[in-house]
């Protein structure tokens, strides 16, 4: 049998020298182009679930296997995040000086990509997230869902294999999460994308055709 | 189309968010490199003056004494240096530096009146000094300064002199200077029988031997012919000149204190942004920057701003370079012009005290761990 696009093994996080178990023995495959979505209670370990599946931190214990090579040593960290991994964030965590083109280029930044290239290929992003006037305005002249779908364009700028988000419409209004939830499901279906959502919307839960739930650090049967 | 964001784009619109912090830290970095280029810029200027004074007037070596605390010579050694076979002539001097007024110190030589040294200066009106008589001649600027002319009297040291002449010297230094009879100097300075210095012309260089090891040849015979003495070279002289040496020690003392606070102004702010910017770092990196990404940006905004100094405090430091030039006090020993090479230097300097200043805060950026750093409030 082939490698699923990741795996997790036995996963274990503790902070704090252990007297905080984020994650306490997680177990967990994702089949290149799956659309799974994670629920569970605030604290239960869904943000550390998915930093560990992107790359961001190392677990305490287990690990994460992206096509069958176990990250932080066959795969460097960093390498990973920038060539097969978007974050999407409940925050947005735009960048405030820089305008929205500039903030989807940032992340072509580390890569050898050419400045013309870089420019073309945020303006195109931009203008697929339905912001083609809105590129030259900073995060502050934006509306939340704008802001929500700049940071799309920006995980999507080195063309990941997998878009990790955590509680991406959480900060957004009922109309907003429907267009940003659209989107990404659109995303999915047109370049194949595996993505993962971290929600506490059990409407959104519900609409992927996989659904793990999280508790106290572990994957709820 | 759009724009193409930079690294150094990206560095120079942080910088630009905190206007007022980057301004204040230009301000420290300005002034440590406009020391620089102003404080070394004249002490270099001082010493190549100096160096010209022996250039001008044909000097190839200058003979003073072994020891370093002692600055006097017997004047009765003038005829063993004298009799050196590669010596052409060897003539005693002494140089001083006194104060004439309240407000103007010179530079005071004593020469024989026969001195070939004499003969490098153009009089513009009166008549040289004889040996043995109260007479001085005066350069271009000192007496301007003074406001003297040929045939008004000069006290000194509380003599009354005579200014038989006003003269347009090779250099600045000399353009600032008096000169009198060697006997009248040792006189006023109770140095009777004794010199600072004999400055020796050597004879034509031998076919087919080069001018330095002919100078080192007969530095080496006046050395051995005259015990306890020392044979410097004309140029090495200059450099060594403890004038010129004091000029250069508080120079560059002053600048790097100067440098080290601008230096300090850019760690400190450097510092303070990093740490503003933890959640954004946290953020480059989940974007996939790696450390080193993350040290290239705040290096390069590091640098930026000692550029930014570099360029401030050349201008600031040339315009105090041309106040000075300006200023009877100093006009005879400041020259306006700065070298390009140390206009290159002084900039090189800024951007490698950006670079010291932005090392550790660069360094403790990308160690923060990209998870530590996305949570931080
Ligand atoms: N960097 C950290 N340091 C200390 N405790 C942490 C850290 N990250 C997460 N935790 C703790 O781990 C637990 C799980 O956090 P998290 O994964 O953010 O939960 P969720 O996203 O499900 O709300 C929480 O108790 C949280 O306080
Ligand atoms: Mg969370």
């Amino acid at each position: 049998m082939s490698s699923p696009l990741l795996e997790a093994r036995g996963l274990v996080k503790s902070y704090d020298d252990g007297r905080i178990a984020a994650l306490r023995g997680v177990d967990v495959r994702i089949e290149a182009g799956e659309y799974v979505t994670i629920s569970g209670p605030s604290g239960s370990g869904k943000s550390t679930l998915l930093h560990m599946l992107g790359g961001l931190d190392l677990p305490t214990r287990g690990e994460v296997l992206f096509r069958g090579s176990p990250l932080g040593s066959a795969v460097d960290l960093d390498t990973y995040r920038s060539r097969q991994v978007g974050f999407i964030f409940q925050a947005f965590y735009l960048l405030p000086t820089l305008c929205a083109a500039e903030n989807v280029q940032v992340a072509m930044l580390a890569m050898n990509e050419r400045a013309n290239h870089r420019a073309e290929r945020a303006a195109a992003l931009l203008e697929e997230m339905g912001l083609k006037d809105r590129m030259r305005h900073y995060p502050n002249e934006l509306s939340a869902g704008e802001r929500q779908r700049v940071a799309i364009a920006r995980a999507l700028a080195n063309d990941p294999a997998i878009l990790l988000a955590d509680e991406p419409t959480g900060n957004l209004d009922t109309a907003n999460t429907a267009h940003i939830m659209e989107i990404l499901r659109g995303i999915r279906e047109q370049r194949g994308m595996t993505l993962v959502i971290v929600t506490h919307e059990k409407e959104i839960a519900s609409s992927a055709p996989r659904h793990i739930r999280i508790r106290d650090g572990r994957i709820e049967a | 189309m759009a724009r193409h964001l930079s690294f150094t784009g990206f560095a120079w619109k942080n910088l630009r968010r905190r206007r007022l912090r980057t301004l204040l830290t230009l301000v420290g970095i300005t002034m440590g490199i406009g020391a620089f280029v102003a404080l070394v810029g004249f002490s270099r200027a001082f010493e190549h003056e100096w160096m010209r004074l022996y250039t001008s007037s044909g000097t190839d070596i200058a003979v003073v004494e072994t020891n370093f605390m002692n600055t006097s010579l017997d004047e009765s050694i003038g005829h063993q240096i004298g009799a050196v076979p590669d010596v052409a002539v060897a003539v005693p001097m002494i140089f001083n530096l006194l104060d004439l007024t309240p407000d103007v110190n010179a530079l005071v030589y004593g020469w024989r009146a026969d001195s070939y040294e004499l003969d490098s200066l153009i009089l513009l009106s009166g008549r040289r000094f004889r040996d043995g008589q109260p007479e001085v001649i005066l350069g271009k600027n000192l007496a301007d300064d003074l406001k003297k002319r040929s045939g008004d009297s000069l006290p000194i040291q509380g003599t009354n002199f005579t200014v038989t002449g006003v003269f347009h010297g090779g250099t600045a230094l000399e353009e600032g200077a008096v000169i009198m009879p060697l006997d009248q100097l040792q006189t006023i300075s109770s140095m009777q029988g004794k010199v600072t210095a004999f400055h020796v012309r050597l004879r034509p260089v031998p076919a087919g031997e080069a001018y330095d090891r002919y100078v080192k040849r007969a530095e080496a015979e006046i050395e051995a012919a005259v015990p306890g003495v020392h044979a410097d070279p004309a140029a090495d002289r200059a450099a060594n000149n403890q004038l010129v040496a004091l000029a250069h020690s508080v120079a560059w003392g002053t600048s790097s204190i100067a440098l080290l606070i601008g230096i300090l102004g850019i760690a400190n702010t450097m510092a303070m942004s990093v740490f503003e910017r933890t959640r954004e770092i946290g953020i480059l990196r989940a974007l996939g920057w790696k450390g080193r990404h993350v040290i290239l940006l705040i290096l390069t905004e590091a640098a930026a701003l000692g550029l930014a100094g570099g360029f401030l405090g050349i201008a600031a430091g040339w315009t105090a370079l041309l106040v000075l030039s300006a200023m009877p006090q100093t006009a005879s020993i400041v020259s306006a012009s700065v070298a390009p090479l140390h206009l290159a230097e002084s900039l090189l300097i800024a951007i490698a005290a950006g670079l010291v200043a932005g090392a550790y805060p660069a360094w403790r950026a990308a160690r923060l761990s990209p998870v530590e750093a996305l949570r931080y409030e």
